[in-house]
């Protein structure tokens, strides 16, 4: 058993979460681009998490303890809207830019949402720390 | 006495409760780690854990002590509130994570002060 509970399931869930909040400041960051390196509009990243099985950590053995990790970042294939700028270099034969598919405000509260998540599983580490701490302080 | 402080029931107890706060803490730390993880359904200690510690109030020993064994288990009762499937609720993970921070805190006290008795009985001096 660790000396410090969970530490491993917790890291896999702060790598997680931050590697979401990585994806989200990428969103909000291409909010205007245009053009990618292939050419085409950005179209924003949406990062989904899956379970994965950790085998014998229990006292027992074989419990269902799992720390989630990014299965995978896909993109969302829902076209941006197209906005009349026939100044725009990118803009099409009617004057039409294609824009990012990137809603600030959606991306926003998914920002909280995993900072959030992210202050929770800092708040787990805390506790184990303070466990551990009373565990060494026996029979002092 | 070493017997006594040592091999008493409610030490055996103390390390047995001891041994399921801090699974029981690696259950919930798994549920605030997977509240983003479609699907997911929240563990906990296994429901037989508080049926095992009934049957050893009403027939205390070591040997049932010993019997004992925490484990976790998906918690079936807990419904969905989500779309994707998952029950968790971090309020509720993080209430509960505290309160299981403070049993164990409690225990390790009684534990410790158990110790100290032993400790006292040796040195003949009081802590």
């Amino acid at each position: 058993m660790n000396i410090l509970p969970a530490l491993a399931t917790t890291s896999d869930a702060l790598a997680a979460e931050k590697t979401r909040l990585d994806v989200i400041g990428q969103n909000i960051a291409n909010a205007h681009t245009t053009r990618g390196p292939d050419g085409n509009v950005y179209q924003r990243r949406v990062v989904t998490f899956e379970a994965q099985l950790r085998q014998a950590i229990g006292i027992d053995g074989g419990s269902l303890v799992s720390g989630p990790r990014v299965a995978a970042i896909t993109t969302d294939a829902t076209p941006g809207e197209a906005v009349f700028k026939p100044s725009h270099p990118h803009a099409d034969a009617e004057g039409m830019v294609r824009m990012p598919n990137v809603n600030l405000s959606h991306e926003m509260v998914d920002l909280i949402t995993a900072s959030r998540s992210y202050e929770a599983n800092l708040s787990v580490v805390r506790t184990a720390r303070q466990m551990a701490q009373r565990a060494l302080q026996m029979g002092r | 006495m070493i017997d006594h402080l040592l091999a008493s029931e409610n030490y055996g107890v103390a390390k047995k409760l001891l041994d399921a706060a801090a699974l029981r803490h690696e259950a919930l730390a798994t549920n605030i780690a997977n509240v983003e993880t479609a699907g997911f359904k929240r563990v906990d200690l296994a429901p037989d854990f508080a049926r095992q510690l009934a049957d050893f109030s009403a027939r205390p020993g070591m040997d049932t002590i010993e019997a004992i064994h925490p484990k976790v288990a998906e918690d079936r009762l807990t419904q969905a509130m989500r779309p994707d499937g998952n029950n968790v609720q971090v309020d509720r993970e993080l209430l509960e994570m505290n309160r299981n921070a403070l049993e164990y805190e409690f225990l390790t006290q009684y534990a410790s002060d158990s110790i100290k008795r032993l400790k006292s009985a040796i040195t003949g001096r009081i802590q």
